[in-house]
């Protein structure tokens, strides 16, 4: 225990040492001994220590702070779960500003991120629970993630980028199921890294779905980048393409995407200035040489497709040469293989078919092609990998058109990354109602291909006859193929089909909600990879009917096709659908709606144009003759396709289109208007499309309804489809869309429900955004419009807050975010946020819903205050007049807020400063203002109003201060909570900067009685909150204004209640008292701090303040400080008292006399051995003190056992000739007489002149003093003189004779 | 001295060892490796190398082909060779068996072959550390008096590279200098540790 104690203080003076010393060297040795202490130490000393480490990383040091972060890595990791505090630090220096620093923080929190979610998936899998420290931990694990999202995607230092794209990778790796084998996971002694297939289900912190959905976007960020790689440095496009390389090699799912991607990728870097061309270029060669070197079946497909591109790089040689390579290890392994398992295992041979495929060439043949042949049929039977290699699938069908699906191969020993989803979502399935959801969230996330792929998969599970399609959702399988069953009823079906053509869509729907995103990107007709095949130049395809014996399903469409290119007006409504879905439905219901899409053919081309700019290789396929009506074609001619199986060998290495780029779904607008079969290039063929080939007029209603409908489409397909991109154009669309309608309310309604629902995930967001800033332009065109537009800004804007405000919980963001990244906040957004500040809506509602509403608005207020200058004023007038609001709870919000936040900013805490000083004057004055005349209050309102608010914008406050002032004059007197409303800011702002209590002391003197009533209320919760900058008082202390007397005192009170007065003080209030205050009582508080020198002058001015304030201070007195005891002891007080001489000036007799009492009444205080101490020094005082005969009777009075004492004294005081002090001795008389008989020894003492005055003055006394003298001890001592006096003269000797006789007689007799 | 560089060639006989040489003469902080399979040196004809496993002291190799032809392989310059490369360091070391020599920063190579061999072996280890290290190749041919060329464009390019802050903010530009001001192709690429 005390070496952990010891231990513990070494520690905190090491980390003392490092923090303070001068010597860069001692600091990181100091560091250093840190660090082996707390790795010696037990983990929970250890953590003790931990807050304390923490605090270095504000060092100014670079090296301190790298250090700080090798112990972090080297002890954090060790004890995970004391980590906490760390790790937050972590957070911090990844942003630290020195390049250094960040990456080793990040570095650092790699493998913080990877070891708690280890340790986290190891605990769930081994106990089946997570211990609970874990959840937080993981929360600032998310929050680092991001904090790198963020970094890798901001403008800064480019090594720490890089970095933060590495991690990207890692995040990806972590998160993307992997393919191999998922059994093998936490038993196994190496400590693998993580994979989120891995992960058990139902793991109570990590939430599989949401982070394998994640991933993928991180995926497509990644993929963004290299798209983007003109604009950025070279080694920041050379570090995404190696990541996205080692993505693609690990988690095959992502290769087909990734390679083409790089296939693509050609930017024009020379023109770059801070970019090395020939290291991308080169980058992109050695990741497709990588690829080459890899042996998984996806990358063996695309062999082909990886040797020509690299031919093309002049690579040809290096790329044989790692063939060779490969080939020869693949053949080693399989020799090695074939001879260990010897035939009878499966294994070998299926291991053998991930690549036999694309190799035929090269593998010798024969038997295991045999062998093949017979497995795979029985795979078809028990396995999801349904997808057979083409020659064992039905024979009219017999490929795929897509790249993608023809890479996925069956193969038992490596499942292919749609197996895995597959599997992925049988088991979210099995996990019930949690499961489902999760399901739904992954299935909106995937990749269009991936989800494609896996329906087709399911597909060859249908059974003969269609299940009922309410039927439960029992498999994975099941969802996909109930939704798909219907085209699929003809076996020789190829799978391009539009699956949901013939779906009711209500039914299915509802189950399977992403199904759209099945559908759509497979229909796109771009991703045809016959599109790029020159050899499809056949120019009359438009109207060709489909060949007879296909499905009846494309009928429908094929017909509505043909009717609509009789039918000008369908086609731009049939267009905007090929965007969407194509179903039967669709096309019915579009054609209600034709104007409404021809209306937004035409909003929209600015934006087609210049999306389309960046594509030419889309037009040089058009100018082939290819027509643009291929799109709802499309299945026929995919069909058709399908028949022409002489180019399927191509098809695997056919470039997979892109995903992501934002003009994916674009040409689809353009494209299709017959007059594009003259295009020749690119950009002219934009411009011959560009009128529209017919127009309706519409009745302005008409238009409004059209265009409402076309938005709900488009809302409603915004919905289902989540690609990376995807969304993008339809922001733009409804951007315009809303521009055009104008219709507020209405729209925004129809849109509240979608931006709300959707708001988390952000893209509800980035849609309101996008809204938000075309109308702005919009309205700033200063066009005829721009007034009207304005109008629909502010309404969408208003209508979207308020639907936030309905809809959405108080601590949700959303609300905050719209206000603060809008473009414009008009006044009318201003009142909203006044209005959720300052007014209670419904009273009846609860409390505490109100309360947060409350928070919520004054956190957005103090957001924009930050963020947007131009609402500055307006939003602080809002704060500021909630911080004097009438309600409690709102006021004391919006004070925490000034004083907590605002007051610190340079540019507002001149006014609020301001506010709160009108305010308490507007109390203070509020009395004598009544007795002004009429014109007086006017002009003082006026100043007042043009000194809290000089912005035209806010009105509101001038309104406000206004009805204040008002309130303050209408109300005779203010009540107490009133004066609190006006006051409480002032105070509170005291706490942040003390000189301001100057006014305070300023005004008291001349405050009405309720308001300084208020300020007593308020000083001792200010004065404690000061704590120690209380010294900034002191100016104001050495120097009160008249008037303030009082509060000085209560301040001084307060300032002393609890700790000793520091010197300081002292000294101020002494030198106060002594030049300028001269009233003693401001010395009271102190008095326990003052030695005895100090206190003993002062004693007489104490000595004359009225009875109660003289008892304070002599309790002050009495109790004295703990460190110098009492100033006086009760003696010495008793003394003091009697050595004060009454005098005109000072105190007067009757004064001290009551001091006397005072003390008298405190009898514990003043005990008899006090009495007794303090009239023992004094009867040796000369002279003695005045009041001293007066002060032995009460003495006596008060403790009669003094009895004996006091006879000393008394015995004292006759040799000290107290009779002849005519001050004292009647006093002395007195006791002597209250005291019989124990005085008549002291009486006895006296001389016979005195003894005779006291018998004649005292008669009573004389019988028992006689008695006592008589007897005869006494007798015998006494001298005759005394005798005489009490008439024992004769009597003494006759009375004596017998005694002597007697003595005599005895005497004789003996003698 | 911040950064940690390795020169690799093909037998880190060579290329790698006159640039080890020379950085190591100026101080920094250097290590040399070659990535074929085995450390080849010219015989008595193309057809006859001297080949020995990484690991064999050069001393040893010295001994040996002094003994065997000291005539051929002085006027071949092996000898000499050797006998500064037995100053530098003990014997060859091969890049892909040596990872346990810990984080090297900038890597420089001399030969694309080489340069290949490094990413693939960089790539087709576990990556944990999240440290960056900057792979180089300048081409430079396998002769004598190519490699003095190379090893002292190596050091000059390190020494540009020792002067940054941070190299990954500078690299491109400092890269596009050296190919404009020596008219020579420089590639690099980044890894992770």
């Amino acid at each position: 225990m005390a070496a952990a104690a010891s231990a513990r203080a070494q520690a905190l003076s090491l980390l003392a040492a490092a923090n303070n010393h001068g010597d860069l060297a001692v600091k990181l040795s100091s560091l250093r001994q840190v660090k082996d202490l707390l790795l010696s130490l037990e983990p929970s000393l250890s953590a003790e220590i931990f807050p304390y480490l923490a605090e270095l990383h504000s060092s100014p040091e670079i090296l301190v702070r790298k250090s700080l972060l090798e112990i972090i890595e080297e002890v954090g990791l060790r004890m995970l779960d004391h980590s906490y505090v760390l790790v937050t630090v972590l957070l911090v220096l990844a942003r630290d500003e020195d390049p250094l620093v960040a990456k080793k923080a990040i570095s650092v929190g790699t493998a913080f991120y990877c070891s708690i979610l280890e340790e986290m998936a190891m605990q769930f899998h081994h106990r089946g629970k997570v211990d609970r420290w874990f959840g937080e931990l993981w929360t600032w694990m998310v929050n680092f993630k991001d904090v790198l999202f963020s970094t890798a995607l901001e403008p800064g230092c480019v090594g720490v980028k890089v970095l933060a794209l590495k991690f990207m990778e890692t995040f990806i790796l972590l998160f993307t199921p992997d393919a191999s084998d998922p059994e093998k996971c936490f038993n196994e002694g190496s400590r693998q890294m993580f994979n989120i297939s891995r992960l058990a289900g139902g793991h109570p912190i990590l939430n599989s779905a949401t982070l394998m959905s994640e991933a993928n976007r991180t995926f497509g960020i990644l993929l963004d980048l290299v798209q983007s790689a003109g604009r950025l440095p070279g080694a920041l496009t050379i570090t995404v393409v190696n990541c996205l390389a080692v993505v693609a090699r690990k988690r095959p799912v992502h290769y087909n995407t990734v390679l083409s991607v790089l296939l693509d990728f050609h930017p024009k870097l020379e023109t770059v200035k801070g970019c090395h061309a020939a290291s991308v270029q080169y980058s992109i060669r050695t990741a497709l040489l990588g690829f080459l070197r890899c042996t998984s079946s996806p990358m063996i497909e695309s062999r082909d497709k990886l040797l020509r591109a690299l031919r093309a790089m002049n690579a040809a040689d290096v790329a044989d040469q790692v063939l060779r390579q490969v080939d020869k290890l693949i053949r080693n392994n399989e020799r090695a293989a074939r001879e260990n398992w010897s035939g009878k295992n499966n294994q070998a041979v299926n291991h053998q078919n991930s690549w036999d495929l694309s190799k035929k060439r090269i593998l010798p043949q024969g038997e295991d092609d045999t062998v093949n042949g017979e497995v795979a049929p029985k795979r078809l039977r028990h396995n999801n990998n349904m997808h057979l290699s083409p020659q064992v699938q039905i024979s009219d069908s017999p490929h795929r058109i897509n790249g993608i699906s023809s890479g996925n191969h069956p193969s038992d020993s490596e499942p292919t990354p749609v197996e895995q989803m597959v599997s992925m979502i049988g088991a979210l399935l099995a996990e019930g109602d949690r499961g489902a959801a999760s399901l739904e969230i992954l299935i909106s996330k995937l990749h269009p291909d991936m989800l494609a792929d896996i329906v087709i998969i399911s597909m060859k599970h249908l059974p003969s006859i269609p299940p009922t399609l309410t039927t439960s959702l029992a498999t994975p399988a099941d969802i996909v193929v109930s939704s798909s069953i219907n085209p699929m009823r003809s076996p020789t079906r190829q799978p391009q089909l539009p699956f949901d053509s013939t779906l009711p869509f209500g039914s299915s729907l509802s189950d399977v909600p992403s199904l759209n995103a099945v559908v759509d990107p497979r229909r796109d007709p771009r991703r045809d990879p016959r599109r790029m095949d020159p050899r499809r130049s056949n120019p009359s395809v438009v109207p060709t009917s489909p060949p007879v014996g296909e499905g009846k399903e494309t009928v429908p469409v094929q017909m509505d096709i043909s009717t609509v290119a009789s039918k000008p007006p369908l086609v731009p409504a049939v267009t905007v659908e090929a965007s969407g879905s194509v179903n039967p439905r669709t096309v019915e219901h579009s054609q209600t709606k034709v104007m409404g899409s021809s209306v937004i053919r035409k909003i929209d081309q600015p934006d087609c144009r210049e999306d389309l700019s960046p594509i030419p290789k889309e037009y040089v396929y058009l100018s082939k003759g290819k027509s643009s009506l291929d799109v709802p074609l499309s299945p026929c001619k995919d069909d058709e396709g399908i028949r022409k199986t002489k180019f399927d060998l191509d098809l695997g290495s056919v470039p997979d289109f892109n995903q992501h780029s934002p003009s994916e779904s674009e040409p689809d607008f353009d494209l299709h208007p017959p007059a594009d079969l003259n295009i020749t290039t690119g950009e002219e063929s934009y411009r011959e499309l560009a009128p529209v080939p017919s127009f309706v007029e519409l009745t302005p209603e008409q238009s409004r309804t059209v265009m409402k409908l076309a938005l709900e489409r488009i809302i409603e397909s915004n919905r289902h489809v989540c690609g990376f991109d995807c969304n993008k154009i339809r922001m733009a669309l409804i951007a315009r869309l809303i521009a055009q309608i104008d219709a507020g309310n209405d729209v925004a309604t129809i849109l509240r429900e979608h931006i709300s629902a959707d708001h988390r995930e952000f893209k509800g967001h980035e849609l309101v955004l996008h809204v938000l800033y075309h109308l702005h332009s919009m309205a700033n065109l200063g066009t005829d419009e721009s007034s009207s537009y304005a109008t629909v800004y502010e309404n969408f804007l208003i209508v979207v807050a308020r639907s936030f405000l309905d809809t959405l919980p108080p601590f949700d963001k959303s609300f905050s975010r719209l206000f603060g990244e809008a473009p414009h906040l008009p006044d009318s957004a201003i009142k909203l946020l006044d209005e959720l500040c300052s007014i209670r809506p419904d009273p009846i509602g609860g409390e505490a819903y109100d309360s947060e509403r409350v928070t919520q608005g004054l956190g957005v207020v103090w957001s924009l205050i930050l963020v947007r200058p131009n609402e500055r004023k307006a939003c602080l007038a809002i704060a500021l007049n909630c911080s004097v609001h009438h309600e409690e709870d709102i006021r004391a919000k919006a004070i925490r807020l000034v004083t907590n936040k605002l007051y610190h900013l340079p540019y507002t805490s001149e006014q609020v400063e301001q506010f709160a000083t009108d305010r308490l004057l507007t109390a203070v004055n509020s009395e004598t203002d009544l007795s002004q005349t009429a014109d007086g209050t006017k002009t003082e309102s006026k100043s007042q109003i043009t000194s809290t608010s000089d912005s035209p914008r806010s009105g509101n406050s001038d309104i406000h201060s206004q009805q204040d002032l008002q309130t303050s004059r209408e109300v005779s007197v203010l009540s107490f909570s009133e004066v609190q409303r006006l006051i409480s800011l002032f105070f509170a702002l005291c706490k942040k900067k003390p000189s301001l209590l100057r006014l305070v002391f300023d005004v008291y003197g001349k405050a009405p009685k309720i308001v300084i009533q208020a300020f007593h209320r308020h000083m001792p919760i200010l004065i404690r909150e000061l704590g120690s900058s209380y010294i900034e008082l002191l100016p104001i202390i050495s120097d009160p204004p008249k008037g303030s007397e009082n509060l000085l005192t209560l301040v001084l009170q307060i300032l002393t209640q609890e700790l000793a007065p520091s010197l300081d003080l002292i000294a101020t209030v002494k030198h106060l008292y002594e030049t300028k205050l001269k009233d003693v009582s401001i010395l009271i508080p102190l008095l326990s701090s003052l030695t005895k020198d100090e206190v003993l002058p002062i004693f007489p001015p104490l000595l004359n303040l009225p009875p109660d304030k003289f008892q304070l201070a002599l309790a002050h007195i009495l109790q004295g400080s703990a460190h110098t005891g009492p100033a006086l002891t009760p003696a010495e007080v008793l003394i003091a008292i009697h050595d004060v001489v009454p005098d005109k000036d000072g105190p007067t007799l009757k004064k001290i006399t009551d001091a006397c009492s005072a003390c008298f009444e405190q009898r514990t205080v003043f005990t008899q051995q006090v009495l007794a101490k303090a009239l023992g020094q004094m009867v040796d005082r000369t002279p003695l003190p005045l009041l001293f005969m007066r002060t032995v009777i009460q003495a006596i009075d008060a403790f009669p056992t003094l009895v004996d004492f006091v006879m000393g004294i008394l015995s004292k005081l006759v040799s000290r000739q107290i009779w002849r002090l005519p001050k004292l001795w009647p006093g002395f008389l007195k006791c002597v007489s209250q005291t019989q008989p124990h005085s008549f020894p002291v009486l006895l003492e006296l001389p016979m002149p005195q003894l005779e005055s006291i018998m004649k003055k005292f008669p009573d006394l004389r019988p028992s003093l006689t008695a006592y003298a008589n007897q005869p001890t006494i007798r015998a001592s006494l001298p005759n003189s005394a005798l005489s006096v009490l008439g024992l003269d004769n009597g003494q000797r006759s009375q004596m004779h017998p005694s002597d006789a007697a003595s005599s007689i005895h005497g004789a007799a003996l003698t | 001295m911040r950064f940690r560089y390795a020169m690799v060639c093909s037998s880190n006989q060579n290329r790698s060892m006159e640039a080890h040489f020379l950085l190591k003469r100026q101080g920094l902080d250097v290590a040399s490796y070659g990535t074929g399979s085995h450390v080849k040196l010219p015989g008595p004809s193309a057809r006859e190398p001297n080949v020995y496993d990484f690991g064999t002291p050069y001393k040893q190799m010295f001994d040996e082909l002094r003994r065997k032809d000291p005539e051929l392989y002085k006027r071949n310059g092996i000898l000499q060779m050797l006998k500064r490369n037995l100053n530098v360091k003990l014997a060859p070391q091969r890049w892909q068996d040596n990872g346990g020599d810990g984080v090297f920063d900038v890597v420089m190579t001399f030969e694309e072959k080489v340069f290949d061999s490094v990413l693939e072996d960089l790539n087709n280890r576990e990556q944990p550390l999240m440290k960056t290290i900057l792979v180089m190749n300048l081409e430079v041919k396998d002769n004598h008096e190519e490699a003095a060329i190379g090893g002292r464009l190596a050091l000059e390019l390190c020494q540009e590279i020792e002067g940054n802050e941070s190299w990954e903010d500078t690299i491109d530009d400092i890269v596009a200098g050296f190919e404009k001001q020596q008219r020579r192709k420089l590639v690099y690429s980044i890894s992770f540790y």
